[in-house]
């Protein structure tokens, strides 16, 4: 668990690039610090391996401060990723993904072992990009390689700073797919940073949306943020596309309404787990007036757009009730 | 030729002093580098004074040595290290400030104490630099080694020297194309060594 407490970072006597920031990320998962640039999304994220000591307040890991453990030995348990990778360049894959490993002093099988796991792990076949060059790879190999690098120790941490910024939409689309799939699996606590609304929606278990002055304006779940923004600036940033935004997070279950009884001919047809901007989609068109839900062959019910409407009511309600952030994806 | 025996022994003892000078200059050169490449303000001295160094004509710079360190190799080798120094400080301060930031960043962040990320990521990549410098040196103490025979220190000088009192121009003309093929020879491996190295091992 990682959690700031009123911490504040200032260049100089200039004003606050983090301005008292407090929030809690609860272990195993991913919080999202997003806004426009100059919001100190990055300062905030180096607070926590102490690449920035904040100018007051603190940063806790599991409770402890972490301005009481050495800086060297904090980060060999925080794993890093940025968005120029940071690939040393004279090194190969293997030796890059063996960092870590080799500042704790692994032996060297453990570590050949390790690397050949990694690389399985990020989609790079081992025996093919055990000793390239990081010039010899494209965008996105590059930054599986970080990603491999950054999780060798196996650090129960991991900061991300902008991981997919550098790489073309198709690609960061990918990385982004194979990003949640990992963290389904491996549960770290993840810090990432990017001024990508879509990628912080699509990512993060909480988003922690930072205004310029390194201000928080809100910290929720991704439906909290959608559908009851706290101030004009997160309504601002989420922008107007967030009803739509909201539907992508909704299933066709959520918006269920019973079959009217003989009106099941033709329309079209979608499973339960299906986004309620599918069922959108199929409404939009189809001239059918509601789109069936079948599972396995059964049918469950229909979505129609008065379903859809309350769906969205309901899980507004919802979002006011839940203390901010407890669920997850 | 019948002065073929002693040119090939004056080739090789001036290379000796090229190496030796080498040897007592680079060391030093890189450490004062590796310190200056982050204190802007000793980076300017240090080069400073090894720019002021470097100005000194050879003739007078032996000359000065000589004093403290009488004649044969000594004063030799000493010009020659201090000749050397400029370029390879200069070298190992331009090829520790061009690694690329992301690398530095990434070895810090990932608990590479300071030692650690210069030995394990700062030097590796600034040595095609550095290697590029110790070329500029050695091929600079080549040509100034000729004239280390004013002070007895031997070499292809000698020759030359010799040449030039009894009217010899052969022996002037051999001994001169000895000292360029042994430049050459030295910029080039040293050439080849510096594209080895940023090819990477």
């Amino acid at each position: 668990m990682i959690r700031y407490e009123e911490a504040t970072k200032r260049y100089g006597g200039g004003p606050p690039a983090v301005d008292r920031l407090t929030l809690e990320v609860p272990a195993g998962q991913t919080c999202v610090l997003v806004g426009p640039s100059g919001g100190g999304k990055t300062t905030a994220l180096k607070m926590v391996n102490r690449l920035v000591e904040p100018t007051s307040g603190r940063v806790l890991i599991d409770g402890r401060d972490v301005a009481s453990t050495d800086p060297v030995t904090l980060r060999r348990g925080i794993g890093y990723v940025i968005q120029q990778v940071g690939l040393f360049p004279h090194l190969d894959v293997a030796a890059n993904v063996a960092t870590v490993p080799r500042l704790l002093g692994w032996d060297r099988r453990r570590i050949d072992a390790r690397v050949d796991e990694l690389l399985d792990l990020v989609g790079l076949e081992p025996a093919t990009y055990r000793h390239r060059k990081p010039d010899e790879l494209s965008g996105g190999q590059r930054q599986r390689v970080g990603v491999a690098r950054a999780l060798a120790a196996d650090p129960p941490i991991l900061l991300m700073d902008e991981p997919f910024g550098a790489v073309d939409p198709v690609t960061r689309a990918r990385l982004q797919d194979e990003f949640l799939r990992l963290q389904r699996t491996l549960r770290r606590t993840v810090v990432l940073v990017t001024h990508d609304i879509d990628e912080a929606l699509r990512l993060g278990d909480r988003l922690a949306v930072l205004a310029t002055g390194g201000r928080l304006e809100q910290y929720g779940t991704p439906a909290d943020v959608l559908a009851r923004p706290a101030t004009p600036f997160v309504a601002d940033f989420v922008g107007a596309g967030r009803t739509l935004r909201r539907l992508d997070l909704l299933s066709a279950r959520d918006a269920l309404s019973p079959c009217a009884p003989g009106a099941d001919a033709g329309g079209p047809v979608l499973p339960p787990t299906a986004s309620l901007s599918d069922a959108m989609a199929a409404l939009l068109t189809s001239d059918a007036p509601a789109v069936r839900v079948v599972e396995a062959g059964l049918p469950l019910g229909v979505v129609s757009l008065e379903s859809i409407r309350a769906a969205l009511r309901r899980d507004a309600a919802a979002a006011t009730d839940e203390p901010s952030g407890d669920r997850v994806s | 030729m019948d002065h073929r025996p002693e040119l090939w022994s004056e080739t090789a003892s001036h290379a000796r002093l090229v190496a030796l000078a080498l040897l007592v200059a680079v060391p030093p050169a890189v450490a004062l580098g590796v310190a200056a490449a982050r204190r802007p303000r000793l980076a300017a001295l240090a080069l400073g004074a090894a720019g002021v160094i470097f100005t000194i004509p050879s003739l007078a710079l032996y000359a000065l040595l000589v004093a403290p360190l009488g004649l044969g190799t000594a004063p030799a080798v000493a010009a020659l290290a201090l000749y050397s120094v400029l370029p390879v400080l200069r070298n190992t301060v331009v090829g520790l400030t061009e690694v690329p930031a992301d690398a530095i960043e990434a070895a810090r962040g990932m608990g590479m104490t300071e030692t650690q990320a210069l030995w394990r990521v700062r030097l590796p990549l600034a040595l095609p630099v550095v290697v590029g410098g110790v070329r500029v040196a050695a091929v600079t103490a080549v040509g100034v080694a000729s004239v280390a025979a004013l002070v007895a220190a031997g070499g292809l000088g000698d020759s030359i020297f010799a040449g030039l009192r009894t009217n010899d121009s052969t022996e002037v003309l051999a001994a001169t194309f000895l000292i360029a093929a042994l430049a050459l020879a030295v910029d080039g491996s040293l050439a080849l060594l510096e594209r080895g190295l940023r090819r990477g091992p």
